[in-house]
């Protein structure tokens, strides 16, 4: 957050728009149109700002422009900036949704109370994360071939290519280390991996075995189709293809054929131990290099390198290196012909010696790096790679999550401590913190965020906050959300009903916020309404608020004052009369409602029957002459006469029944 | 058969959906409308097949109404006309959100944030009459009871009837607390064969279930779900399922025979009775789906189809639901 305090941006040039979004915006994504910010923005000076989430303004400084009065130039001189966020576009929504449904139900599995089958579990849910990457990528294959516009296209190619990598990656890292490999004998996996990733040799291979014609080796792609077979290990396969070439009858093809049947399978449940395999083994691969150097491939160059390949000729392999993208293609076969045997923790000699194979275009790409780091089991550098890549931190969140439940992420800092929880822990929060911006996927961002014990529900708790409060029906939605996870109820919708001048709702909400201070607010915009237009509102509220209106003390003299209307109105004026006068005894009521409440008593004493006693009269004029500033003097001395009839009257009254009790 | 789940990803959260119903087969057509998002759109999809030999059929979006505000509401007025309230307003001349809207043949009633109830017209689309003022809070939930009679429900749980004939229209005849806690009323039902049995479900969860001829207030709720009552509908075929959407993500299903018994009396009069409140808890219910972790907002049934719309954007269709 450098830019916070980069007060002044000097108007150094007009592509200043650019320089700043390179700053903010994630390498490798696809070419943004980028908007040059006019030229009298640098006139005098341009300033910038930050806002809510990845967001700033640009405007220039200079006083000249807020001078002009238009408000639609000023409006055109302030330029937000914002971060443009790939996993918000409408195909890669669904992928944010339907993961975030997996990563919930990892969540739930990861509880210490489910301990007993986890990773089973586990598997199935790194499987479905793994679904829920093809079916993004066979959507984005869908809006390539209806996508005519050129820009667009490239884009979404773009992203394709991110999402056949980050397929790539993850299925290597279910292998390695989600998946519960019997013996930890690799190669199986290794070679369903490389022919899932791989598959445009095998595509070749099934037309050719279904045209099933004798003399295949004129199709153009035969001896290529062939090889890549034998490099990924599908040796029934290349002696299908073998045998449709015109020459198969041929000594040559008979003896590597006969080579390629006997080859030993390593199976961890063949019966044989790794010992007695690799005796096995390397007897059948002395006996390969003796046909190798026996006979002579002179006429057939192609068999001569199939059989180079299955003996683990180094310099075979680096020989075909060039045809193929990166050194993983040959991976698979590589440890198929070399050590069949091969633990995961072995990999990575392997996987060095296929990287160290010498080629016309040497890959440094990031695939590339993070397969590598994945062989060599070093998972700190595998995130930190794909934390590079393009999408958000999509798959650095999930990926990392994953490995953190299986117990395999151990990252130590410097003083030897795991470290993982709070790599976890911060890779979810940034991931919840992006999606909290958006204005629908906050939902999908609070429950990342809720599954961060230390500081996620603080930072849920001040970004939900900040929501924007459109409807009552979006407003119950977030309370309902943020009480899921336990964050603060919040309050803040009170003030937007104050604001729209809807009181009755304000103090609903106020209620149920259990804010004495909203409540009272609201409580006090309906007094003084009724002080101007003697119209008391939100009685239906009132009169059934029961005892949410004793929160505070201004909503509790509304609610009594509603209700000593309604008695009135029912003409039940000795109940009336007393509730007033607790009212004002109380002495609860601002000073602008005691002219009303005073008044208020003037009907009750003038009425024909003795209601307020001499007691509630004397109370009444201690108020009268406590109030006096309050009233105009001409009510005041209304109210004094009433008073004192009143008090006449009672003395009279109580004189009688006296006169009645003698008597 | 076992119900089977099919989704669906929008893109955007959707918040009702409605099939488009067909008198004599299944229809392949449904609404959906989304909300919370910076532009929504109402939706018409078609289930159909990818190529000719799939064997499964998808919904496909096949057009779409841009609008700006969140769609509330989708009713049916006739058979190919439908209302649609939306957020910003649109059933209504206030600018005050709609939440929620009741049809009752070719008659329009709609509630607002407002606390103002308006009666439309479907045929011109204007304000026959509007009751100003007829909740001091906001309305969440409107529901005809009969053609001149209507019930309300507010974000406080204050449920109110009212009259439309009466002389003081403007004046509820009736009002009650749906529960103690003044929880938001988010959906009103009545029973499709026996209209004086009304039901409400509150955002807590609960669930109330009153005979108008009796009470016109309910004796007590049933607590059914953790979340919010988002949407629920008794199925048109057999009005003794009840089916409910929630907050929490769940989709239930409830058999209205275990909580009402109706018997006959000595005058021959049907008399209707409730489970003891000590059952209560006990109601059988079937969740149909898994649970989803984000909120079911709305549920449209079409003979053995389910179709319901969810927060995490997606729709899914519930095919061979026995009913």
């Amino acid at each position: 957050m450098e830019l916070a305090s980069a007060r002044q941006v000097e108007p150094v040039n007009q592509a200043l728009g650019t320089v700043i979004f390179s700053g903010v915006y994630h390498k490798g994504a696809c070419p943004l149109p980028c908007k040059l910010l006019p030229k009298k923005y640098f006139e005098d000076g341009a300033s910038c700002a930050w806002s809510r989430g990845n967001q700033f303004s640009v405007y220039p400084s200079s006083r000249v422009v807020a001078e002009r009065s238009a408000a639609s130039s000023c409006e055109q001189s302030v330029l937000n900036i914002k971060q443009n966020v790939l996993i918000f576009s409408p195909i890669l929504r669904k992928l944010v949704n339907e993961s975030n449904g997996t990563f919930l139900a990892l969540q739930k599995v990861a509880e210490p109370i489910h301990n007993s089958d986890n990773l089973v579990e586990l598997l199935k849910l790194s499987r479905q994360y793994r679904s829920v990457i093809r079916v993004c990528i066979e959507n984005l294959q869908d809006a390539i071939e209806n996508e005519k516009e050129g820009l667009k296209r490239n884009e979404l190619t773009t992203c394709l290519t991110i999402f056949y990598s980050i397929e790539c990656v993850w299925h290597l890292c279910e292998i390695l280390f989600i998946d519960s490999i019997p013996g930890e004998i690799v190669l199986p996996h290794l070679l369903e991996w490389v022919r899932f990733n791989f598959p445009c040799h095998e595509q070749v291979a099934a037309q050719i075995l279904e045209a099933c014609e004798k003399g295949s080796e004129s199709h153009s792609e035969y001896w290529p189709t062939v090889i890549g077979m034998i490099v990924q290990g599908r040796v029934d396969v290349v002696r299908a293809l073998l045998r449709l070439h015109s020459k198969g009858d041929l000594n040559e093809f008979r003896l590597v054929d006969n080579t390629l049947k006997t080859m030993p399978v390593y199976t961890i449940y063949g019966g044989l131990s790794t010992g007695d395999f690799m005796i096995n083994w390397k007897h059948w691969q002395t006996e390969c290099r003796a046909r190798l150097s026996g006979t002579t491939f002179s006429s057939e160059p192609h068999l001569e390198l199939i059989m180079r390949l299955i003996v683990g000729d180094y310099s075979a392999f680096e020989l075909i290196r060039d045809r193929y993208e990166s050194w993983f293609d040959l991976l698979g076969g590589w440890v198929m012909f070399k050590a069949p045997w091969a633990r995961r923790h072995e990999l990575a000699e392997h996987a060095h010696a296929c990287a160290g194979m010498k080629s016309r275009m040497p890959d440094h790409n990031r695939l590339h790096t993070i397969v590598l780091a994945l062989c060599e089991g070093d998972l700190h550098q595998v995130i930190h790679e794909i934390q590079q890549v393009a999408d958000n931190g999509w798959f650095a969140t999930h990926l990392t999550d994953i490995l953190y439940h299986s117990g395999k992420l151990n990252i130590l800092d410097r003083h030897q401590t795991n470290v993982a929880n709070r790599l976890r822990e911060s890779l979810i929060l940034e991931y919840g913190c992006m999606l909290m911006e958006h204005k629908s996927l906050w939902s999908v961002g609070l429950s990342y965020l809720g599954h961060c014990p230390t500081e996620g529900i603080r930072r849920a708790e001040i970004l939900v906050e900040r929501l924007a409060l459109h409807s009552e029906k979006r407003v119950l939605r977030i309370i309902a959300e943020a009480k899921k996870y336990g964050l603060r109820d919040m309050a803040c919708v009170s003030s937007r009903h104050a604001s729209a001048g809807r009181a009755g709702a304000a103090l609903a909400w106020a209620v149920r916020a259990r804010s004495a201070a909203l409540a009272s607010r609201a409580a006090d915009t309906l007094l003084r309404r009724y002080v101007a237009t003697r119209q008391l509102s939100a009685t239906d509220l009132l009169l059934s608020l029961g005892s949410a209106m004793l929160i505070s003390d201004r909503l509790l003299l509304l609610g009594k004052y509603c209700e000593f209307h309604r008695l009135y109105k029912k003409k039940e004026f000795k109940s009336a009369g007393k509730l007033l006068i607790s009212l004002i005894t109380s002495k609860i009521a601002p000073d602008y409602f005691w002219e009303t409440l005073l008044l208020d008593t003037l009907p009750l004493l003038e009425s024909d029957e003795v209601i307020l006693s001499s007691v509630d009269t004397f109370e009444i004029m201690l108020c009268v002459e406590q109030c006096s500033k309050h009233l105009d003097s001409e009510k005041a001395d209304l109210l004094r006469l009433a008073l004192t009839r009143n008090l006449a009257r009672t003395s009279l009254a109580i004189e009688r029944t006296e006169q009645n009790q003698t008597s | 058969m076992p119900v089977d789940v099919q989704g669906t990803f929008a893109s955007q959260k959707i918040n009702k959906v409605r099939w488009i119903p067909e008198e004599y087969t299944e229809t392949k057509y449904f609404f959906t409308g989304s909300w919370d998002d910076e532009v929504n759109c109402l939706k018409v999809w078609c289930i159909e097949k990818h190529n000719e030999d799939d064997d499964i059929e998808y919904p496909q979006a096949i057009s779409e109404y841009k609008l700006n505000g969140d769609v509330t509401e989708i009713k049916f007025v006739e058979n190919n006309r439908i209302v649609l309230s939306s957020s910003d307003g649109d059933v209504r001349p206030e600018h005050c959100s709609c939440t929620s809207v009741d049809v009752l043949e070719g008659d329009i009633v709609t509630a607002g944030e407002d606390g103002h109830i308006n009666m439309l017209s479907s045929r011109r689309g204007e304000v026959a009459h509007s009751i100003i003022e007829a909740d001091s809070c906001s309305i969440h939930s409107i529901c005809y009871l009969k053609q001149n009679e209507i019930i309300t429900g507010n974000v406080r749980g204050h449920m109110k009837l009212w009259d439309l004939r009466s002389p003081q229209k403007d004046k509820y005849v009736a009002s009650f607390l749906l529960n103690e806690n003044q929880q938001a009323a988010t959906c009103i039902v009545h029973h499709p064969t026996q209209p004086h049995i009304v039901l409400a479900g509150s955002e807590e969860g609960e669930l109330a279930v009153w005979d108008l001829r009796i009470n016109t207030f309910p004796a007590s709720a049933i607590n059914t779900h953790s979340g919010s009552i988002n949407e629920m509908h008794f199925h048109p075929d057999n009005p003794q399922k009840l089916l409910i959407c929630s907050g929490s993500g769940n989709i239930w299903e409830n058999n209205m025979e275990m909580m009402i018994r109706t018997s006959k009396n000595k005058d021959n009069q049907s008399v209707t009775t409730w489970m003891q409140l000590e059952d209560k808890n006990k109601i059988v219910v079937n969740s149909l789906m898994p649970n989803l972790h984000k909120s079911i907002n709305t549920l449209d049934i079409d003979r053995s189809r389910i179709l319901c719309g969810a927060d995490n954007e997606a729709v899914y269709i519930l095919r061979n639901y026995a009913f």
